[in-house]
């Protein structure tokens, strides 16, 4: 991956920014987001921050995984329960997230369990869809080699089905990763009072722009750290994959 | 020569698939024998069941009526083994826990599943794969594996479905000789499904040819052209005699398919 | 009338399982298993939900919805297919945005409301263009991939028989990566709904999203499951029906959900 072009546009940016070409005052200078950036975290703020953040996102990310993942499956193996669960998951799956927040917020009152809760749900789908997928575009003759070769049962699941589908589910929690961060940081953005949401908002409301800017960074930097990291997993974890898909 | 004693019975076997709504006969009132070390080929068109026919032979499709007996002479091992077109090798195994798949699953210990897979992996020339990843291997080495996984089991029947079908025309040469020397070898009985006529008169002691839908039996031709066979017996003249006769049936049955699948209109 | 009662046998859990659920939820606030104030019942929901369309309330931000996701799908539509073509087609320029892109697409899109304000005039105009982002993202990088995914011996063969500029371009290249930049159509407009939801949430005081904001802040319980309904009927004609209009307008596209059986 070329860094030239992204380096070419912070310089431009820099020099723009200093010559007044754009406002300094909503676009301030690289240099001086970075300054803010070693202080922030100096200081310790921006790191506490991130650290809400990111407590979050791995309490939503837990509660979502394992049912996810637990529902997908079953669903994939029993056509009873996928019939009567996929409506559910059909209508829900396309509705922004983030519109569950108000109906926790009275069902639990505004805090914690309510903000993990909603980017929970946002990876939980994204996961059954998954998983369930991975399961339905299984190869049919690898099943049959199972049962031709005496895998039944438990073993059976344990043997063919479950690692047939461990790319799928591991997709889907890579992708459901990523959605929860995403639904977090609104939620953080637009009722919660910490995180780095709430920093981008608040800076934002104060017009500090380079305080904002930075927070914004971190979040890029998470987002792509979480999904790279992910994907190097995934590609320790399954060897025996081919190719893991780029998007 | 084969012994006459039979191993696999195939009586007025039908197989009928449901699909919205509708019945398709697959196979039509199927009967057939092999022997006990018999290479028995089985060889249609397109849709004439020949798959069918060796799932419901290795328990995967029920009939829908007649019956099927395989004679077990050995206590313990399974009756049937497949090797599936296009090897069906689980991609998450390497190739020695691919080839110890069926033993793991019949309880067999460690050691003895380890001390099988060396010898059948020698067998089929790949020792020094044994820790590779199916992806890691060509098509042809990917085939010894399954062929592999099957001997291990030590199958009273080994059933092959179209294993050479997916590999190019040197590779399948050379897996031809390798399945010869094989089953010249351990002596099993085989059922082997084939597109390739030539295929089947090279590797087959009997053929047997398959109807287009529905698939029946509509003619059981003996191969006498010797034992051992190579290659070169496709210089013979009784292999071109052969060849003419049954392929003069075979396309028959080919253009009728053909017809069927272009909605009755003649060829 | 036989397909029909086939497909009821074949599908009854499918069928029968809402029902169920709706009759049990009514039942279950009725008695006061649940609570009431917090689970009303489906049939109150029902009334409410009348309500507000026979007052025009729900028409009218339904409406302003509708016209912000066009815009703003529009606007991602025009720049994410023009700029993934070139990026496409142009090696260099694929290289050298490929980063930038890679780094900007995971941040959630809501955090580009402030940048973006700064940019154009804010109020409706930043609301659109902050409604856009991911969906052109989306969008440009699944078009990038459509292009670069096509099979090389199809683009020779076209040559061969004569297809060069913009000829090979319409015949080959646009028709070969219009699987993808479907797929990112729809992907995007999906999104366009899930962002624009959360962007008046936090700016707006009219939209469903607004909506069900200002529902829930005078707790408005019943409306809020009214308008949530509303978004989520939005969500699946959006993503279902452009699914069902690809079928139609790409009928050599096989599809993914087919294939798998």
């Amino acid at each position: 991956m070329s860094l030239a072009v992204p380096a070419v546009l912070l310089v431009l940016w820099e020099i723009c920014s200093r010559h007044a070409i754009v406002s300094p005052r909503y676009f301030p200078p690289p240099t001086t987001v970075g300054w803010v950036l070693v202080d922030g975290f100096a200081a310790g703020d921006l790191g506490t921050q991130s650290l809400v953040t990111l407590t979050r996102l791995g309490f939503a990310f837990a509660t979502a995984a394992v049912p996810g993942v637990l529902l997908g499956l079953l669903m994939g193996m029993a056509r009873p329960v996928r019939d009567a669960v996929e409506p559910y998951i059909a209508f829900i799956f396309p509705v922004p997230k983030i519109t569950l927040l108000p109906f926790l917020t009275i069902i639990l009152g505004v805090g914690e369990p309510a903000f993990v809760l909603t980017g929970a749900t946002s990876a939980f789908f994204q996961i059954v869809i998954s998983t369930l997928g991975g399961v339905q575009t299984m190869d049919p003759r690898l099943l049959e080699v199972g049962r031709n070769y005496g895998a039944r049962g438990a073993r059976l699941f344990w043997k063919v089905i479950l690692p047939a589908a461990l790319p799928a589910i591991f997709t889907g929690l890579r992708l459901g990763l990523g959605l929860a961060l995403v639904a977090l940081v609104a939620v953080e953005f637009i009722a919660a009072k910490s995180g780095l949401g709430h920093l981008v908002y608040r800076h934002w409301q104060m017009l500090s722009t380079p305080e904002m800017y930075a927070a914004f960074a971190i979040v890029g930097a998470l987002g792509l750290l979480l999904t790279r990291g992910l994907r190097a997993v995934q590609a320790r974890v399954l060897t025996w994959q081919e190719e893991i898909g780029r998007l | 020569m084969p012994t006459r004693a039979p191993k696999v019975l195939v009586n007025e076997v039908s197989v009928t698939f449901e699909s919205h709504g509708r019945s398709v006969v697959a196979l039509d009132r199927i009967s057939l024998q092999a022997h006990a070390g018999e290479f028995l080929c089985i060889v249609g068109p397109s849709g004439s069941g020949k798959s069918t026919l060796l799932r419901v032979l290795a328990g995967l499709l029920p009939q829908s009526a007649g019956d099927v007996r395989i004679e077990a002479d050995r206590p313990g091992t399974p009756l049937t083994a497949m090797v599936f077109q296009e090897h069906a090798l689980l991609p998450w195994r390497t190739v020695r826990d691919n080839v110890t798949f069926g033993l793991e699953n019949r309880g067999v210990g460690r050691a003895e599943r380890e001390a099988r897979a060396r010898e059948m992996l020698a067998m089929v020339g790949l020792t020094r794969f044994a820790q590779h990843y199916p992806h890691q291997l060509s098509g042809g080495m990917k085939q010894r594996v399954g062929i592999a996984r099957a001997l291990a089991n030590d199958p009273e029947v080994l059933l092959m479905d179209e294993p050479l079908a997916a590999l190019d025309a040197q590779t399948r040469t050379i897996m031809q000789e390798e399945l010869l020397r094989i089953w010249a070898t351990l002596g099993k009985t085989v059922v082997y499904v084939t597109h390739s006529l030539e295929e089947a008169l090279l590797l087959g002691d009997r053929i047997v040819l398959l109807t287009a839908r529905p698939g029946r039996v509509s003619q059981v031709y003996s191969v006498d052209l010797g034992r051992p066979r190579g290659l070169e017996v496709r210089g013979s003249p009784a292999y071109g005699v052969l060849l003419e006769k049954i392929w003069s049936q075979l396309r028959e049955e080919v253009v009728r398919a053909m017809a069927e699948d272009r909605g009755g209109e003649p060829a | 009338m036989r397909a029909m009662s086939h497909w009821l046998r074949e599908h009854w859990i499918a069928v029968g399982s809402p029902i169920v659920l709706f009759i049990a939820w009514e039942w279950a606030s009725a008695t006061g298993l649940l609570r009431e104030a917090f689970f009303p019942r489906p049939s109150t929901i029902v009334i409410h939900l009348r309500h507000l369309a026979a007052d025009g309330t729900l028409w009218d931000h339904a409406a302003m919805t509708l016209v912000r996701i066009g815009w703003a799908f529009a606007l991602a539509a025009v720049l994410g297919v023009g700029i993934g073509l070139a990026m496409g087609l142009w090696r260099q320029l694929g290289e050298g945005l490929d980063p930038v892109f890679a780094v900007i697409y995971p941040i959630p899109s809501i955090l580009f409301l402030p940048l973006v304000s700064f940019l154009v005039p804010p109020g409706e105009i930043a609301l659109v263009v902050t409604t856009a982002v991911t969906s052109f993202f989306l969008i440009a990088f699944t078009t990038t991939h459509g292009v670069r995914q096509i099979d090389r011996l199809v683009v020779e063969a076209a040559v061969h028989y004569g297809a060069r500029g913009w000829r090979l371009f319409a015949t080959v290249l646009l028709p070969g990566a219009l699987p993808f930049i479907f797929i990112g159509l729809r992907l995007g407009l999906g999104f366009a709904l899930i962002v624009v939801v959360a962007v008046e949430i936090v700016s707006t005081s009219r939209g469903l999203g607004a909506l069900l904001w200002l529902s829930w802040q005078i707790l408005k319980v019943e409306d809020m499951y009214a308008t949530f309904f509303v978004i989520a009927l939005l969500g699946a004609v959006l993503s279902y029906g452009l699914a069902a209009l690809r079928t139609r307008l790409l009928p050599w596209v096989q599809d993914v959900a087919e294939r798998a059986g």
